[in-house]
């Protein structure tokens, strides 16, 4: 035992030790309370809006796309409502006597109810809709409808499909739509302030964007904004209450200056051949008819296509996704022959009365080559007026030897060549106006006296899209004066184009018109066959593109066995006459003659333009 | 009939402070599981029983003499010792954790017994030592402490083994424990952390730790209890969100509610100003042990209740520190509030021993 003094010094050391641990823990508890307070007081806002996060989820809710029409206020690109049948699995405990009930009434094939029951325990967890049925029919609907009081967890909603109620006509201009990659989404959203996330469709195909044409180009317009719809949810994202909601805005209708009417003209005379036709409203530009052939259903591109007929679509030798109106490049041949003219009268090379003797060829004096005409004894006697009607070559083989290439150059991109002239075309091609510059650069190769002969028949390295030959048909009809081509009616980003002359009158734009009212009225005219199948007069120029350069006809004879060997038939117009307002171009792949084979196309075009 | 309540009053030990306290807390508690088990009914009437019992418990214990549980203390470590060796072999495995004996009627947590029964027999070891403690008598004390506490963080346990290896250092530095000896050992501990980290902490007891350090950086992995608890104390504000509308603990944001994190619920729902309320009960029932400590009738009492009180400091101080994100997620429950019938008996047994050691004067003394 301890005695009495030990006793009492060890009382006031175990007292020391005790009110040591004491304040030690005491100095501990403060640090708490300041933790605890700094949690709840300094820093309340931050934590009351983690907590408000943590509890709040946002929806959003797809807006629905606007649609597309023609001139004339014809619907191009519709969205066509779908049925979908949809359960609510929280409040459904057995799903096999469900599906067993629903199969009642509609039929559920094993893939759906496959589905269903992989699906149905997670969407119940979540508190989410599961779709068990799509593209309910009128039939299933009406069955369902009158039983509805007995199925108080199964309703019918409905989900869109992007529509083009003419899947061939418009492929290549207003184009299709389809699904879209994470990045994509992400853009999208972000320009709209919001981030990827669940998402309420509406749409059965999920997101869509705007893939080509049209539907690409205005993809902002048509889209519209996401709404948000904001629920209460517990820790595992389960749907508790529905907070808010803050509606979609529907993206905006396109008026187009389509026509359904031409359109429809357009791609029945192309009848699947390889080419394109492009037709405009000379007033202010808009394109009222824009085909490429042969084409493809875009419903299939963006309702599904199995990969199988995807892939034949994609390796067809004809190419149906490739845009010939707006990206084949096609010389221009004897279409260009009316511009060459003009440069002759610009620079006072030539004048009306000018003639040459027309032999059927043309003797290249730098090294006597030879540079023949379609006809072989040639045209005698000829002057501008004539040789635009009879097409001769010789004429503008001479005119062209006469020119300064660069300005020659300069002058054809006043009519668009080597230009992008459209302000809403998908990914235009701008065709190739080669300059000795171009040659040096990419065939490391000086510029002939040769090439610039050939440049005044439109053969040799000079080309053009089907695009900006109408344009060049436009910019002669009008005189020289022109909007941007666009897509859209009263588009207010049109520019004005306007030829810069000195030496250009009224008068000469007069002559022009009526040489090339000469092509089809004229007996000597290169597309007199045309003469009766309108009722209304045209002028038009055709030509004929050389793929292979033969000596005689009969070297052409063994050269067209070859279908791809043959010449495109390629032509421009524009009417009616004396007061043009439409203008079109056409350009048939092989078709051989400018003339017979690509002018009645643009004449069924014009026609049906100008009856409406 | 006032002789008679006079003859029971002095026949009955009794500390109206510590008890009424102890109710209090106890009946909060019940208000604050009651929202903690998003209303679960059976959870808080199992609860109530406890509670019932434990205050009953706590009479009883507080009655007999101190020298009873001084002599009997040996009896009692032994006998937990077996409980605890019991639930090593044939306890009930939740989680991977085996600190269960399934007793039938009741599920009993051995550790929470031994937590109780180690500070007692060190007490009753060293009460009577001469001063300073001797290195032989620290050496045996500390090895029986080692020893224990290891028998519990091999369930493992390491939240209530790291309790043990307190309480029993605790009775110790009560004691008498050298300071030299102190300074020693507190060094070769600091220079044995590394080798404590890798070699007797399990890896995810590591991935705690790392994670407190930044708990931001893996927001859904092993980050996500002490960030969400963050969110759900800080998102009570000064007035809290009131009772049951704390959307942290209800939308299952927060973890084991019921017991670990009952706290962030109270501070999620009642505030600071509830965070203040309940901290002053806890203050108010350490305050009295002390005074209760200071003034004791021997040593051995005054190192009982010295330890015990403390236990129930560090437990809380554990558990606090634990949601608030200061020190690592290791299961500790709040006393008398948190679910869990072993860890409230045990503080009500605890709390009944301090009362008697209290109550009981030496005849001498009279």
């Amino acid at each position: 035992m301890i005695d009495i003094n030990e006793r009492f010094s060890e009382k006031k050391n175990f007292f020391n030790r005790l009110i040591f641990v004491y304040i030690f823990f005491a100095c501990l508890f403060l640090y708490l309370i300041y933790k605890t307070f700094s949690l709840q007081v300094s820093s309340f806002t931050d934590y009351e809006i983690a907590s408000l996060k943590n509890k709040t989820r946002e929806v959003l809710i797809q807006p629905r796309r606007g649609i597309i029409y023609d001139r004339n206020g014809e619907i191009i690109v519709n969205n066509v409502p779908s049925y979908n049948l949809i359960i609510n699995p929280s409040a459904i405990n057995d799903l096999d006597s469900t599906l067993s009930d629903i199969k009642k009434i509609i039929d559920l094939s094993d893939l759906e109810i496959k589905n269903a029951q992989d699906n149905f325990s997670l969407k119940k967890k979540l508190n989410r809709e599961l779709i068990l049925k799509t593209n309910l029919t009128n039939e299933e609907i009406a069955k369902f409808e009158v039983r509805k009081y007995r199925y108080s967890n199964l309703f019918i909603a409905e989900r869109y499909t992007r529509e083009n109620m003419y899947p061939y006509l418009f492929s290549h201009s207003v184009g299709y739509v389809g699904s879209i990659n994470e990045e994509g989404l992400q853009d999208i959203l972000s320009s709209q302030d919001l981030k990827p996330r669940e998402t309420i469709f509406k749409y059965s195909n999920g997101y869509l964007k705007g893939k080509t044409g049209l539907e690409n180009i205005y993809d902002k317009q048509l889209r519209g904004f996401f709404g948000k719809r904001i629920y209460e949810v517990d820790a595992n994202g389960r749907f508790l209450e529905e907070k808010e909601t803050i509606d979609s805005i529907d993206g905006k209708d396109i008026y187009t200056s389509l026509d359904l009417t031409a359109q429809q003209v357009a791609y029945n005379e192309l009848n699947n051949r390889r080419g394109a036709v492009v037709a405009v409203n000379l007033e202010n530009g808009a394109i009222l008819s824009y085909v490429s052939s042969p084409s493809f259903s875009v419903n299939d591109i963006t309702n599904g296509l199995s990969q199988k007929e995807f892939n034949k679509l994609l390796n067809d030798n004809d190419k149906p996704f490739f845009d010939r109106a707006g990206q084949g490049r096609y010389s221009p041949a004897s279409t260009i022959k009316p511009a060459i003219g003009l440069f002759g009268l610009e620079k006072d090379l030539i004048d009306w009365q000018y003639t040459i003797d027309d032999i059927g060829f043309f003797v290249l004096p730098e090294d006597g080559r030879i540079y023949r005409g379609w006809r072989k004894d040639g045209h005698g006697i000829i002057n501008l007026q004539d040789a635009i009607i009879e097409s001769s070559n010789t004429f503008f083989f001479s005119l062209a030897y006469q020119t300064e290439v660069n300005e020659l150059i300069e002058y054809l991109s006043n009519f668009g060549f080597g230009k992008n002239i459209c302000l809403d075309c998908f990914y235009p091609d701008k065709g190739l106006l080669p300059s000795p510059t171009w040659k040096m650069n990419t065939h490391n190769f000086g510029w002939f006296k040769g090439d610039t002969v050939n440049l005044g028949v439109g053969q040799g390295y000079l080309s053009a899209t089907p695009l900006q030959l109408a344009y060049y048909s436009s910019f002669l009809a009008n005189k020289g004066s022109l909007n941007n081509f666009s897509f859209v009616q009263n588009n207010k980003d049109v520019i004005r184009n306007n030829f810069i002359t000195n030496n250009i009158h009224d008068v000469d734009w007069k002559k022009i018109h009526e040489s090339m009212i000469g092509v089809i009225e004229d007996p000597k005219g290169t597309a007199g066959r045309l003469k009766n199948l309108k009722e209304y007069i045209i002028a038009a120029k055709s030509g004929t593109v050389e793929l292979v350069s033969t000596e005689t006809k009969e070297d052409y004879k063994i050269i067209r066995e070859i279908e791809g060997n043959r010449d495109h038939a390629i032509i421009i117009a524009f009417g009616p006459m004396p007061n043009p307002k439409y203008a079109v171009s056409v350009v048939i792949e092989n078709g051989e003659s400018g003339g017979s084979v690509a002018g009645p196309v643009a004449i069924a075009v014009l026609n049906s333009l100008i009856k409406e | 009939m006032k002789k008679i309540i006079d003859s029971l009053k002095s026949g009955i030990y009794f500390d109206h402070y510590l008890f009424i306290s102890i109710t209090i807390l106890s009946l909060m508690g019940l208000v604050f599981l009651y929202s903690a088990s998003d209303g679960n009914a059976t959870t808080v009437i199992k609860q109530s029983f406890f509670v019932i019992f434990g205050l009953i418990l706590m009479f009883i214990v507080s009655q007999p003499d101190p020298d009873f549980y001084k002599n009997n203390s040996l009896i009692f470590l032994i006998f937990s010792i077996i409980l605890v060796l019991l639930t090593l072999l044939v306890g009930k495995e939740v989680n991977g954790a085996k600190r269960w004996l399934d007793l039938g009627f009741f599920t009993l947590q051995s550790s929470e017994i031994i937590k109780i029964a180690l500070p007692v027999f060190l007490a009753a070891y060293l009460y009577d030592k001469t001063l300073p403690i001797s290195l032989l008598n620290t050496l045996i004390t500390l090895a029986l402490i080692i020893v224990v506490a290891n028998f519990v963080r091999i369930q493992p346990d390491l939240g209530t083994s790291l309790v043990i290896l307190i309480a029993g250092l605790y009775v110790l530095f009560l004691a008498g424990l050298s300071w030299r000896f102190i300074g020693v050992s507190f060094g070769i501990f600091i220079l044995s952390l590394p080798f404590i980290w890798n070699n007797f902490l399990e890896p995810f007891q590591r991935q705690r730790i790392l994670t407190l350090l930044d708990p931001t950086a893996d927001p859904f992995g092993s980050g996500w209890n002490i960030t969400q608890s963050k969110i759900a104390i800080g998102s009570g504000g000064i007035q809290g969100k009131g009772y049951q509308m704390g959307s942290q603990a209800h939308l299952d944001f927060l973890p084991e509610t019921e017991t670990d994190f009952i706290f962030s619920v109270i501070a999620e729902e009642f505030g600071f100003i509830g965070v203040c309320i309940l901290l002053s009960i806890f203050f108010f029932i350490l305050l009295r042990c002390l005074y209760l400590a200071l003034n004791a009738r021997d040593r051995f009492c005054r190192l009982t209740i010295g330890g015990l009180s403390l236990i129930f400091l560090s437990t809380i101080f554990i558990n606090l520190a634990m949601v608030i994100g200061i020190i690592p997620v290791v299961g500790m429950p709040l006393p008398f509030i948190s679910k869990g019938g072993s860890s409230l008996l045990s503080f009500y047994l605890a709390f009944g021993i301090v009362i008697s050691m209290a109550t009981h004067k030496k005849l001498m003394q009279k």
